[in-house]
């Protein structure tokens, strides 16, 4: 690993890794929740970024991790700026409906900008070696990618959704900036298609297989084994085992397409023209962990959820690395004018990820 | 002196370094050879709060950054100096597991009342005060919908429509909000066969497969009690609240906003709604006997309708969708029912 004293450009890669640990974040994560509870609320500012730095503090590029900046009273002035919001818009509401309708339609307009303010919001506050990032999508890019595309995509029956999906990639990825420098990925919408196409195909055949195999069983038991004497209770064991393998089947559909398109937009990323990203995550494996994390959040009342979080994240920075043609401690923060306290703040309530 | 790395002003640069406090006032960064990179008031540099075992940032004015992750030393730097007013108490807490231990009884203790008695009675509240124009328009859009998608015309002769309406209005004129507070539509069930449903405005939906089913007047009087008893509690608006609540709870136990679409807080949230659904039907049946009596008809004979259809649809195979399989635990509900009937 090159380190900051040595000069020189040779190429390098670096691995991501997430060296966050459950117990750790669980006493956290518990301890902060409550505060919250005592506090009816108001501690949940300094939650959200206590839990933020602990993420982005434990996650590592070499041998270096991310910073989280946010001032946690900004975000207790934007949680009280959208509760008061809510609250004028429930309470015009019940005096006259049409309100409500005009309140939905401000909000539709306000949303690009909404995207905006909180991908700025977060941008601006992290940091990797004592260097900002930031986000610089404009209204009507934000426009396009968050409100035109989709309603494209579902007023297509889905047709364009493929397309839709690449066109807030590239406005999520392109927008950012480290040190001034740009993000760019790259990569043609029919790829995108081509991995819809895999993972519907995919599924068709695993759900066959299912189907085969425990049908197949169940017959072969039945008819050869126990000489045609017919018990019910295999149909009804086939049957929910079958029932099973065919939620986990559908639970993990979304989780596992998600996956093949990160891969594809973060392994085509190119940060300041030289230095390539690549992710490796494999959709079995993301959909394994996100399927299991739900039971188990489930079966322990959620309690479980921060190793869940904890399990995913070890899991998909592994596989993420970057190639570093030339030294990293090049960069410096670009001196940003300020964003607008209320932007900020706003901005600061909402927080829209994008699975890296 | 604590172990480190000093980043140059905003850069990404860094030089391995060492920090000390000088006199308990002025903080003082050097390089492993010695020689002094920079130097301020202690009390001027920005100090991140201990988490874990992520790493201190000691921030200077210029944007220069000293980073180290020998923690118990910053805090013995902190102390020195005499600052207290940082979140030191809330990483002792995260660290101590007694705080841990009764924050999980309470998280629980007050989860559980939440979800049990809270978000019930908010939702219900919420759901008494939307004004009818809005349950209107709920309804109408509900209505269009599974109109278009499932159900079809009625079958039934006018005679027998006509007697389903006498057997309607004479529960609704037991029923709080009258004769004209309520509507019955009659359609074909489709794939939801013998079925019926509220709508938050007061229309009651009952399919030709329900009817054809009973055998006496008494047992869909029960049926047209209990769908009834659901507009006046205004279940289904209950549900709806419940539904958008839950959300915001999640984002309150996850502390972000962003968790709410993933699977593992959103299969809970299912969850719990079913719990609801299942409690709102106890109340409806509680409140159907009420009005059954009242009108001086016999309970038990709704419970035979609940009974045959469970027989129907549960026989052999899996429940078959229909009034029953939204229903759980019908068995229980048959008995309730029968020992309701025994109870002046």
């Amino acid at each position: 690993m090159p380190d900051g004293e040595s000069a020189g450009g040779a190429p390098a890669s670096y691995l991501f890794e997430f060296r966050g640990k459950g117990s750790e974040y669980f006493r956290i994560w518990i301890v902060n929740l409550a505060l919250t509870i005592i506090t009816l609320g108001v501690f949940s500012a300094w939650a959200k970024v206590r839990t933020k730095r602990y993420f982005n503090g434990s996650t590592f590029i070499g041998d270096h991790a991310f910073d989280y900046h946010a001032s946690p009273l900004r975000i207790l002035v934007g949680r009280t700026i959208a509760l008061a919001l809510f609250i004028a818009y429930e309470v015009s509401a019940a005096v006259d409906p049409r309100y409500a309708l005009l309140s939905l339609l401000l909000i539709g307009f306000a949303f690009p900008w909404l995207v905006n303010a909180s991908l700025r919001f977060n941008a601006r506050y992290t940091s990797y070696r004592n260097v900002r990032f930031n986000f610089t999508g404009r209204y009507f890019e934000a426009m396009i990618a968050y409100v035109i595309w989709p309603i494209a995509g579902f007023s297509t029956l889905g047709l364009l959704l493929p397309a839709a999906r690449r066109a807030r990639d590239y406005f999520y990825t392109n927008n950012h900036t480290y040190g001034g420098r740009p993000f760019r990925t790259e990569f043609s919408a029919g790829r995108v298609y081509g991995l819809v196409a895999i993972a519907i195909g995919v599924f068709i055949l695993a759900a066959a297989a299912v189907f085969a195999v425990v049908f197949g069983t169940e017959w072969l038991i039945v008819n050869k084994l126990l000489h045609g004497h017919y018990d019910p209770k295999y149909s009804i064991t086939a049957v929910s085992v079958a029932t099973g393998c065919f939620y986990f089947l559908f639970m993990s559909f979304a989780p596992a397409l998600h996956t093949m398109i990160v891969n594809l937009c973060v392994s085509n990323t190119i940060f300041d023209g030289r230095h390539k990203l690549k992710s490796r995550m494999s959709p079995i494996v993301v959909a394994w962990i996100t399927v299991t994390n739900a039971i188990l959040t489930l079966l322990t009342l959620g309690f479980f959820y921060p190793w869940a979080k904890v399990r995913l994240a070890r899991y998909e920075m592994s596989k993420l690395s970057l190639q570093a043609d030339g030294d990293l401690d090049t960069y410096v923060s670009e001196t940003l004018e300020g964003q607008s306290a209320v932007g900020e703040e706003i901005g600061s309530v909402f927080s829209f990820d994008f699975g890296l | 002196m604590i172990d480190g790395r000093y980043f140059l002003p905003h850069s990404a640069r860094f030089i391995a370094a060492r920090a000390e406090l000088m006199d308990g006032k002025t903080l003082r960064v050097c390089g492993t050879d010695g020689s002094v990179l920079a130097e301020a008031p202690f009390r001027k540099v920005k100090i991140s709060s201990r988490l874990g075992n992520i790493a201190r940032r000691l921030t200077f004015a210029d944007g220069a950054v000293f980073e180290t992750y020998d923690n118990d030393g910053v805090d013995d730097m902190l102390a020195e100096a005499r600052r207290f007013f940082h979140e030191g108490w809330v990483d002792r807490l995260e660290r101590s597991w007694r705080t841990v231990v009764v924050s999980v009884l309470l998280a629980g203790a007050v989860g559980a009342a939440f979800f049990v008695w809270g978000l019930p009675a908010i939702a219900l509240q919420l759901a008494l005060h939307t004004p009818a124009d809005v349950a209107k328009l709920m309804s109408d859009q509900t209505m269009s919908a599974i109109d278009s998608a499932y159900l079809k015309r009625s079958k039934l002769s006018p005679t027998e429509q006509k007697k389903a309406q006498v057997l309607f209005g004479r529960v609704a004129s037991h029923a709080p909000r009258g004769e004209n507070g309520y509507r019955l539509l009659i359609r074909g069930g489709g794939p939801l066969k013998a079925n019926a449903f509220a709508l938050p405005d007061g229309r009651v939906v009952m399919t030709d497969e329900l009817w054809a089913l009973v055998k006496n007047d008494d047992e869909i009087e029960g049926v047209f009690a209990h769908e009834i008893s659901h507009v006046d509690r205004a279940h289904g608006l209950q549900r709806v609240y419940e539904a958008s609540l839950i959300p915001a709870v999640i984002a309150v136990v996850t502390g972000d906003l962003s968790q709410v679409s993933q699977l593992s807080v959103l299969l809970p949230a299912i969850l719990v709604q079913s719990a609801y659904s299942r409690q709102n039907e106890e109340e409806a049946d509680d409140d159907a006997v009420e009005i059954l009596k009242r009108m001086g008809a016999k309970p038990a004979r709704f419970a035979d309708l609940l009974a045959r259809l469970n027989a129907k649809n549960c026989g052999k195979k899996d429940c078959e969708p229909g009034w029953i399989s939204d229903h759980p635990e019908t068995e229980v509900r048959i008995e309730h029912l029968r020992a309701a009937e025994g109870k002046k």
